[in-house]
C-alpha cells in the first residue's frame, strides 16, 4: 500500500531529555559493587533455603522471599559461559565497539549467571561451556565495569609436583596451542637462552671501568652482547653518576636505547632496582616501561656485602620481597604482558612461588633464575642445583646465574642439564682465566664456548621468546 | 465499575507502610519494597503463596528506570505471579487501589496486592513532570509540579489576609497530624501562633506559593492486599470494604490553570464527587463520612478541594478549616496522617491515602486513630494536571 502523506507546512520539533538521577544501591549492593572496586571480588549471597547462590547479590531470595542479606558468599574469578551473543551495530551506549561479545558468565561458586563483556577471543570462536574469568579494570570507574571484561582462561597447570604418570605429564591441563608451542620447544632444546646482565645495581667503574651507566652505553653493550650470542640483556638503569635509578624516564630512556639500537634484543629490567627502593619504586617502572620480560624475587633474604675469607660485614642489607609483593609484582607483570623471569636464591624462594602460583595468575611456561653466590642466599652446590630443578613446576624453563666464581660453574651445569645461562658484570666481573672483562659481551663469547662443548646452540632472540613464551615488542 | 454492578464483594485484609523519609540510601528499590510488602503481608496473617496477582504502581521517570516492575520482583514477590504495572501520575497508587479492586470483583483472582513505591531523592521529579506537557506550547514553559494559581485564585475570592490564613491553618493543623504519624516523613512541631511568621517569612515558590505549603519529596512503599467477600470469609477475615471508587480525568492544562468564569468547568474533583454520592445515594457527605484521606499536594489546593469534594458553596470550606473542624477530633477529620505534605513518595502516596483510610475504619492506626467511631471513609487521588480518582470504604457489609 502507499503510504505518501503530504507533508508540506508541518511543523517539527527536536528536543532531548537529560534528567539527572543518583541511585541508591542499597547495603547490599553497596557491598558488591565496592568488594570487586577495592578488592577485585566478586561476591554473591546464598539462599540456604533453597541452596542457591545468587549473583548480583540481592536483600531476599526471589523464590522464598527469605531475607538472605548476610549470607555473603565469596565467588571465583573465573567462571563458564552459559550462553551469549555478538553485538554487531555500534551504538553510544554500548559499552564497545562492534562486533563484540555479550556473555552470560555463570561464576564458579555462582547458581545464577552474569552478563558481561566476553574479549580476548573472536566472536567466531565463542562457545557455551568455555572457561573464563573476570580481567579488572586498572583504572575504577565506580561501575560494573570496574570487571572491564571477561577474557578466556589461559590453562594452567594445577598440580605443582612433577607429574608421576609417564602418559600424561601434565598434558591435560595444556591448551592445543600450547601443546604446538611445547612440540615447537622439544624440537628446540638444543638452544641455550644466553642472557647479558649488563650492570646490576651495584657493579661499579671502579671495579670494572666497562660497566655501562649511560643509556648510550649500554645500547653499545647489549649490541656487543648480541653479536656475542646473547638474546637477552638484564637491565638495572644507572644515572650519569653510577648510582642505579627507579626513575622511570630514565628508566624507559635505557631501555629504549638498546632496543634503538638492537630491535631483535629481548629486555628484561630489574624489578629489584637497586637498595632501598620501595615497592612502589621497583614495580611501577616496569608497568610503565612494559619491558618483554622482567625479573620477579621470591624471598625477603639478607644482600648483603661481606668478606667471604674473613667473614667481615662491611653492607648489611635486607632485600625485601614479600608474599605480598610476590603476588602483588607478579600480578602487574602479567596484567601488563610482562613476564617474569623468576629469581629464586635459594630452594625456599621457588617454595614460595610454586605457593603463590596456585592462585592462578601465571602464564605457562614459567622461566626461574636461579641465583648463586649472594650473601644471603645459597652458594653454588651441584646437588641444590638439582634438586630446584627436580622442584620446578611442569613446562617451567630454567636459567641461572652466580656471583663472581659461581658464574662458570653453575652456567655450565645448567648447560648440561638443559637449562640456559646468564652472565655479565652484574654477577661477575672477571673471565675464567681471572682478568677483568672487557664487557659482559666477553663473558658472553665464553659462554657461547661453554654452549659448544655440550652441543648446543645459542637461541636467537625469536628462539628465546618462543622458548620462554614471550610476546615481542 | 459503577456502583451495583461489582459482580463480588471486596475488602482490604492487609496495609504495610515503610518509614517515609527523605533519603533511603540504606536500601535499593526492591530492598525498599520488600519492607513494605513483609509488612502487608504479616498484617494480613497471610502468606506470599496465598497472593494471586500483583498490581504495581510507580512513575518510572522519576527514577530512570525502565520497566521497574521486572527487577523489583525479588521485593514484590512477583516471581511466577501475575503483574500488573501501571501508571497514572500522582493518582498511580489510586488507580492501582481500583485495579486490585476490580481484578478481586471481575473473579479473576482472590488475593491481590497492589504496591506503590517511590524513590524521589533517585530521580528529578519536577524535571519528569515537565516532560508531560505538550513540547509544542507549554514545555517550555512550565513550573512542574509547582503552581500558583490557587492561591491566586483564593485571595482574589477571599481576600488576602482569610486566603492566607486558611491556607497557612490548614498546613499547621497537617503538620500536628504528621507528629502523630511514625511513618511520616516530615513534622515541624508547628504552632498556630506561628502563623503570621510563616506567611510572611516562608520562601515563595511561584506566585504566593510557598515552600512551607508545599508537599515533601519521599522515599517509601505501600502495600494493601484486596481479598474477595467468599476468601474473607473462608479466611475469617474481616475486610474493610469497598463500596465503591470512581476515576475522572480531562484534557489537561486549560482545566487546571486556564479556567475562568468566561468558560466554566466542572472540575475533575467536583465532577468525580458528584458522580460517587449520587450513585451512592449520599446527599451530605460532609455528614455521611468520618474520615477524609485526601490527597493534598499542597495546602492551597487542600483547602480549596474540601469545597470541591464535599460539594460546599461559598466560604463553607474556609470555615471548615478556620475551625479547626478538620483536625483529627473535629467534626469532618481530614488527613489524620499528616497527608501528602507530610509524605510524598509519589507511586505510594494515593494508596496510602485508601491505606490510611483502611486503618481508621479498623481503629488501629495507633497515635493517630480518630478518637470516635469510623464507619465511612473516603480517600483521594490526584495526578497528572486534572486527574481525580476517589474511593469510599466502609465498615459494614450494609448499604
Amino acid at each position: 500500500m502507499k503510504q505518501e502523506f503530504d507533508k508540506t507546512d508541518c511543523f517539527t520539533m527536536n528536543g532531548k531529555l537529560a534528567l539527572p538521577y543518583t541511585y541508591f544501591a542499597g547495603r547490599v549492593g553497596s557491598t558488591f559493587i565496592t568488594t570487586i572496586r577495592d578488592q577485585k571480588k566478586i561476591m554473591g549471597v546464598r539462599c540456604d533455603k533453597c541452596s542457591k547462590v545468587f549473583i548480583p547479590p540481592r536483600q531476599t531470595c526471589e523464590k522464598c522471599f527469605s531475607d538472605i542479606r548476610e549470607n555473603w558468599v565469596d565467588l571465583q574469578n573465573t567462571g563458564v559461559v552459559t550462553n551469549f551473543t555478538v553485538v554487531r551495530y555500534d551504538g553510544k551506549h554500548l559499552p564497545r565497539k562492534a562486533p563484540f561479545v555479550l556473555a552470560l558468565v555463570k561464576l564458579d561458586g555462582a547458581d545464577t549467571p552474569f552478563v558481561h563483556i566476553l574479549e580476548g577471543i573472536e566472536p567466531e570462536k565463542v562457545e557455551v561451556g568455555m572457561r573464563v574469568e573476570a580481567v579488572f579494570a586498572k583504572e575504577t570507574t565506580n561501575t560494573i565495569l570496574d570487571i572491564d571484561h571477561f577474557a578466556p582462561v589461559k590453562e594452567r597447570v594445577q598440580v605443582i609436583e612433577r607429574p608421576t604418570s609417564p602418559e600424561k605429564p601434565g598434558k591435560a591441563a595444556l591448551s592445543k596451542d600450547e601443546m604446538e608451542r611445547l612440540e615447537r620447544r622439544k624440537a628446540m632444546s638444543n638452544k641455550v637462552i644466553i642472557t647479558a646482565a649488563l650492570s646490576g645495581a651495584a657493579t661499579m667503574k671502579n671495579q670494572n671501568p666497562n660497566v655501562p651507566y649511560t643509556p648510550q652505553d649500554f645500547a653499545e653493550e647489549a649490541a656487543k652482547c648480541f653479536k656475542a650470542g646473547a638474546a637477552m640483556v638484564h637491565v638495572h638503569a644507572r644515572e650519569d653518576g653510577g648510582m642505579a635509578t627507579h626513575e622511570h624516564a630514565r628508566i624507559k630512556t635505557t631501555h629504549d636505547a638498546i632496543k634503538d639500537k638492537t630491535p631483535e634484543l629481548i629486555v628484561n629490567l630489574s624489578s629489584a632496582v637497586g637498595m632501598g627502593k620501595t615497592a612502589e619504586q621497583r614495580i611501577s617502572q616496569i608497568v610503565h616501561v612494559k619491558p618483554e620480560m622482567a625479573s620477579l624475587n621470591t624471598n625477603t633474604m639478607n644482600f648483603s656485602i661481606v668478606e667471604r675469607k674473613s667473614g667481615k660485614i662491611f653492607l648489611d642489607y635486607v632485600f625485601e620481597n614479600t608474599f605480598t609483593m610476590l603476588q602483588d609484582f607478579g600480578k602487574a607483570m602479567e596484567e601488563n604482558g610482562v613476564k617474569p623471569e623468576i629469581e629464586c636464591y635459594d630452594m625456599g624462594g621457588l617454595d614460595n612461588t610454586l605457593i603463590i602460583m596456585n592462585q592462578g595468575f601465571f602464564t605457562t611456561p614459567m622461566n626461574f633464575n636461579f641465583v648463586w653466590g649472594v650473601a644471603g642466599g645459597q652458594a653454588f652446590r651441584p646437588d641444590a642445583f638439582i634438586a630446584m630443578k627436580n622442584a620446578l613446576p611442569p613446562h617451567a624453563n630454567f636459567t641461572t646465574c652466580g656471583v663472581g666464581t659461581d658464574e662458570f660453574p653453575c652456567i655450565t651445569l645448567s648447560c648440561m642439564l638443559g637449562g640456559h645461562m646468564r652472565v655479565g658484570l652484574e654477577d661477575n666481573i672477571r673471565t675464567p682465566k681471572g682478568d677483568l672483562a672487557k664487557g659482559s659481551f666477553e663473558l658472553v663469547e665464553w659462554a657461547v664456548r661453554i654452549a659448544e662443548i655440550f652441543g648446543r646452540v645459542p637461541a636467537t632472540p625469536d628462539e628465546a621468546r618462543e622458548i620462554m613464551g614471550l610476546r615481542k615488542r | 465499575m459503577a456502583h451495583r454492578k461489582k459482580n463480588r464483594n471486596v475488602g482490604i485484609v492487609g496495609v504495610g507502610q515503610t518509614k517515609y523519609s527523605s533519603h533511603r540510601e540504606d536500601v535499593n528499590q526492591p530492598e525498599m519494597i520488600h519492607e513494605a510488602v513483609s509488612l502487608a503481608l504479616e498484617n494480613a496473617g497471610i502468606g506470599l503463596n496465598d497472593i494471586d496477582c500483583i498490581v504495581h504502581g510507580n512513575m518510572e521517570l522519576f527514577e530512570m528506570v525502565f520497566q521497574p516492575d521486572l527487577w523489583h520482583v525479588i521485593g514484590t514477590g512477583a516471581y511466577g505471579k501475575s503483574q500488573y504495572r501501571i501508571t497514572t501520575g500522582g493518582t498511580v497508587g489510586a488507580t492501582i487501589a481500583c485495579a486490585a479492586d476490580n481484578l478481586v470483583a471481575s473473579g479473576m483472582y482472590d488475593i491481590v496486592m497492589a504496591i506503590g513505591f517511590e524513590k524521589l531523592q533517585e530521580g528529578h521529579t519536577t524535571g519528569g513532570i515537565t516532560n508531560m506537557a505538550d513540547p509544542l506550547w507549554f514545555r517550555h514553559l512550565q513550573t512542574g509540579a509547582l503552581t500558583g494559581t490557587k492561591a491566586y485564585d483564593m485571595i482574589r475570592e477571599f481576600g488576602e489576609e482569610r486566603a492566607n490564613r486558611a491556607a497557612m491553618m490548614y498546613r499547621i493543623i497537617m503538620d500536628k497530624h504528621a507528629g502523630l504519624n511514625p511513618n511520616a516523613h516530615r513534622s515541624f512541631g508547628l504552632e498556630f501562633d506561628q502563623m503570621g511568621d510563616l506567611i510572611k517569612n516562608s520562601p515563595k515558590l511561584v506566585g504566593d506559593l510557598k515552600l512551607i505549603d508545599m508537599c515533601s519529596q519521599s522515599d517509601g512503599a505501600c502495600a494493601v492486599i484486596f481479598m474477595s467477600e467468599e476468601k474473607a470469609k473462608q479466611l475469617s477475615m474481616k475486610p474493610v470494604w469497598i463500596r465503591d471508587h470512581v476515576t475522572v480525568h480531562r484534557e489537561e492544562i486549560f482545566h487546571l490553570f486556564g479556567y475562568d468564569e468566561k468558560y466554566p468547568i466542572t472540575m475533575t474533583h467536583t465532577l468525580a464527587a458528584e458522580r460517587l454520592f449520587k450513585r451512592n445515594g449520599i446527599a451530605k457527605p460532609l455528614e455521611y463520612f468520618d474520615v477524609f484521606e485526601m490527597y493534598d499536594p499542597a495546602s492551597w489546593w487542600a483547602v480549596d478541594w474540601i469545597r470541591d469534594f464535599f460539594l460546599l458553596k461559598g466560604d463553607e470550606h474556609l470555615r471548615l478549616v478556620e475551625n479547626k473542624d478538620i483536625m483529627i477530633d473535629g467534626k469532618m477529620p481530614i488527613n489524620p496522617s499528616g497527608g501528602v505534605i507530610g509524605s510524598n513518595p509519589i507511586g505510594a502516596t494515593a494508596l496510602v491515602r485508601v491505606a490510611e483510610a483502611a486503618m481508621q475504619i479498623r481503629g488501629d492506626a495507633g497515635k493517630h486513630q480518630i478518637p470516635r467511631p469510623v464507619n465511612h471513609a473516603l480517600a483521594s487521588g490526584f495526578g497528572g494536571t486534572m486527574w481525580t480518582v476517589l474511593m469510599m470504604l466502609e465498615k459494614e457489609l450494609n448499604w
